[in-house]
Formats: C-alpha cells, structure tokens, sequence
C-alpha cells in the first residue's frame, strides 16, 4: 500500500522509510525500537514500527489523535503492560538489552525512564516529600526512622537531593522558601515542573513525556519548553506533543505518525518542518490534512 | 480541505507577487523602449511609476510577515512564503534599476558610442526576468536552472560592451584645441554608457536570484543561491 502514496521527491514513501530508517544522528542510541506492534484486543494501535532514539536530546512524536503516539511513548517504559487487553509485539532495546525480555525488573525499567504526565500528578504531600518520596520508596534515601535507629542524620543528604532535582527543574528559586508546604497549592505549571523533578529524583536516562505542557498557560508553557530543552544535556527525552510548533522549537528529531499507527516520516527537526519527504507528512504539518 | 482561509492567503499573496513582477517588468520595458527611441516622456513616466513598485513591495512585505507571524507555516508553504519574500526584493531593486534607466535617458544628449548594442543586451535582461517569473508561476526548476545558464550569455554580453566602450575612448583622438565643455560631455557620455551596461547586468542577477529562490521553493534545492 505504502508504495504509491505520494511523495515531495518522486521517490515512494518505501525508499524514504529505508532513507530514514538508516537516519544517522549525532551521539549514541538510547532507545531502539524494532518491529513494534501493539494491539488493543483485535484493533492493531501501532504497525510495525521502527526506530532509534538518540541519547541526551530531544525527540518529538506528533500526529493527529488516535495516530498511537501516546501508545509508542508507554511502550518504551512498559506502561501498556498495565493496560489488559494491549498485546505488544517486537523489542525495544534500552542500553542493549530488551526491555521487553522475560525477568525485567518493571521498577528498575520504570526508574530509568521516568515517566510525566499531561496533567500534573503531584502527591498531596509537602513539595520537599514530592522529591524524596521515591528515593525512599527505592530505598536510595533512608528513611527518617531508619537513619535515627542507626544513629544517622540524612538529613543533608535529603537537602541535597531536593535542592538538585528542583534547582534541575527550574523550580528552586520559587519554592525554597516553602518546602514544606502542600504541592497542590502551586499553579499548575509549578506542579507540572515538580513532577518533572520528581522523576529526576529517582536518577532516570530517560525522561518521557506526554504532552507535559498542553495544560498549561503560554508562560508555564514557555517554562517547560526552556526545561525540556536543558534536560536534554543530561537526560534523553521523548515528548508527545500536538503542538507542532512546540515540536519545532524545542526537538532535535521528529517522527511523525498518522492514522492508523504509522510511522511515516523521522528526522532532524528542521528537515521535517522545512523539506518533509513524505506528502502525508506535508499535508499533515501544512495543516491540509483531511 | 482544512485551514482554507490560510490556503486563500497564501493564493492570494503569489498573485500579488505574480502582479507586481508584471508591474515591474511593464516598467523595465517601457525603460528600454524609452532608452531606444529617446522618448524622454516614456523616461519620465517610468521615473513616476516607482512609487506604485514601492508601495506594491511594503504591501506584499507586510503579507509576508503577517503569514509568517499568523499561520507559523512549514515545509512547502515555509518555502513559498520565504522565497515570495526575497523574490519582492529583487523585484523592488529591479524598479529601482528601471528608475535609473530612465534617468541615463533624460541626461543622454550625446551618442558618442552609437556601435554599443545596449538594445539586445536590454532584450535578453528583460527575458530572463519574464522567464524568471514564469518559472515562479509554473513552479518550473528546470527553466530556474536555464535562467541560470543565459546569465552567463549576458555577463558576456554586458562585458564586450563596456571593453567596446573603454577602448573606444582610448582610441579617441582628442583635438588639443577641444573645449572643455565637449570633454565633460565626452565623459558623461562614457560613464552613463558604462552605468548603463552595469544595471542591465544587475538586472539579470535579479532574474537569476529569482530563479534561485524559485528552485528552492520547489525543491528545497539551493544550488543556485550561492
């Protein structure tokens, strides 16, 4: 089927996916996905999808809705194992190994690649336990009960740890003088940037992110956008976003899916906003979509 | 078809351009027309329509950046959008170029160098440049890249020229007895012959940067722009 869709170049959209399929990026591969397929009982949600995400920058998945962007993003920290009737075929490997392999440690995977939300989760707890509560959970911080037993104060250490996953999430400087207060009492785009901290408390690679700013106002919009592309030095991040013009500012490649959970077209970010191969993808991003 | 207000827009705005270039070109011939028969009125009315040119450019620049600003566009619409935007400019200095045409005209009382063929340089400029604008409505690369191959004609042309020029006036035997009034004119004479070839060879880079911005519009190809 794929081979008379249209394209910006004369090629068929098969030789632009063995084109892209060898896309050569700058840097090490974090995640790569082969021969994904996911299903929702008989409905097939992502079809045979393959791709190799580089390491420390920023990769945007945009599509119209129901395009499975959100399922590829699951896929790649095993969320979907939580959903019943998804089967899901193919690997995704993460440091060289499957993560889909039989005996994965689902915590360790999920503690690697973290995990943001669209709408902002925070526990309704004290902004400082936000961040220490997983290290905790983890056993990577001790308990205050454990430390006093034996004589311990972590105190500092905990200090440290809030200090740095908020300082790492822009969000320091507007709650150092109120740790101890609610996190629910912070705007939302606050919020959004306390999970985000969250998920770098536990020491992640990888950062996931599902539409972490369409909740937002344009200036917490803009506050995430500066964040994602920072995070980027240290940590890889995949972000679903249906902004396509927040895909373009802040990724470094883009891959787009559309109906029927292709994957059409992956690149450099400039390469797809400014000369996409594929016409699907064109008339997607050009608005003439439908 | 979604976003049809924003399809309208940007039709809209390539027929602007398409109308301006067809200004612009009716104003560069009307120039060469004038330059021929030294119709001083014709030189004079080319002179007056710049404003109109000026105001079809700032119109159109205006377009361009609300398009950009409004619709944030990409691909194919980015491409047409950016290269609309640089191909007004060259238009606009185009009409510039006709401007002084007209003025050489008006201050040409002498033909001192009747053998300079400025006709048939003037009649492969003004091609290139409705070429060019053919090649844009058409969205043509493959008469870009030709533009591309005549400039390299008019280049030649426009360099005999001015040698023909330069030796002729070192072959001229000035009478020691001459006055100073005929030397000036002698002199004007040349270096108004000399301006003359010049903007007609600039002109041509225009019609070339035109078809280079056409290429990339169509293919995201830019060979041709540097």
């Amino acid at each position: 089927m794929s081979q008379t869709r249209q394209t910006t170049t004369g090629e068929t959209e098969e030789q632009i996916r063995d084109e892209w399929l060898e896309y050569d990026f700058e840097g090490e591969t974090a995640l790569s996905v082969e021969d994904l397929d996911v299903y929702y009982g008989d409905d097939q949600a992502l079809q045979s999808i393959s791709m190799d995400i580089p390491e420390k920058s920023v990769t945007a998945l945009i599509g119209p809705s129901g395009c499975g962007k959100s399922t590829f993003l699951r896929c790649l920290n095993r969320m979907n194992d939580r959903i019943s009737a998804a089967r899901v075929e193919g690997s995704v490997e993460f440091n060289g190994e499957n993560i889909y392999a039989d005996g994965v440690d689902l915590v360790e995977l999920r503690k690697r690649i973290g995990m943001v939300f669209q709408h902002p989760n925070p526990f309704p707890k004290s902004i400082r336990d936000n961040i220490s509560y997983g290290p905790r959970k983890h056993g990577d911080l001790d308990t205050g009960l454990v430390a006093r037993l034996l004589g311990r104060d972590d105190r500092d250490e905990e200090e440290d740890l809030v200090e740095r996953c908020l300082r790492g999430a822009a969000l320091w400087d507007e709650v150092k003088d109120r740790l101890d207060d609610n996190a629910l009492g912070l705007s939302g785009g606050q919020q959004q940037r306390l999970c985000i901290a969250r998920a770098l408390a536990v020491g992640p690679d990888v950062l996931l992110m599902d539409e972490p700013a369409s909740a937002l106002d344009p200036i917490a919009t803009s506050k995430i956008e500066d964040l994602v592309e920072e995070l980027a030095e240290d940590y890889t991040v995949v972000i679903v976003t249906h902004n396509m013009q927040q895909a373009a500012r802040i990724s470094d490649q883009t891959a787009v899916f559309l109906t029927g959970g292709e994957l059409v077209e992956y690149g450099d970010t400039d390469q797809i906003f400014e000369n996409p191969q594929s016409q699907r993808v064109e008339d997607y991003i050009t608005g003439k979509f439908g | 078809m979604p976003r049809e207000s924003y399809q309208a827009q940007l039709e809209s705005m390539q027929e602007d351009v398409l109308y301006m270039s067809e200004v612009v070109i009716d104003r560069l011939r009307l120039a060469l027309e004038a330059m021929e028969q030294k119709d001083y009125d014709a030189a004079r009315d080319v002179i007056a329509g710049d404003d109109e040119v000026n105001d079809l450019y700032l119109e159109l620049e205006q377009d361009c950046i609300d398009l950009l600003a409004l619709q944030q566009p990409v691909a194919g619409d980015l491409r047409l959008i950016a290269s609309s935007f640089k191909i007004i400019t060259d238009l606009e200095r185009v009409g510039d170029l006709a401007v002084n045409l007209g003025e050489y005209t008006l201050d040409a009382e002498h033909d001192m160098f009747p053998e300079v063929d400025i006709n048939t340089i003037g009649d492969h400029t003004l091609e290139m440049l409705e070429d060019a604008m053919v090649a844009y409505e058409a969205r043509d690369p493959d008469a870009c890249y030709a533009i591309a191959d005549h400039d390299d004609d008019l280049d030649t042309l426009c360099e005999n020229a001015s040698q023909s020029v330069v030796r002729d006036l070192i072959e001229t035997e000035l009478d020691p007895d001459e006055s100073d009034e005929h030397v000036q004119a002698l002199m004007q004479d040349v270096s108004r012959m000399l301006l003359t070839v010049r903007d007609l060879e600039r002109i041509g880079d225009h019609a070339v940067n035109i078809a280079a911005r056409t290429l990339y519009m169509v293919e995201n190809d830019d060979e041709l722009i540097y």
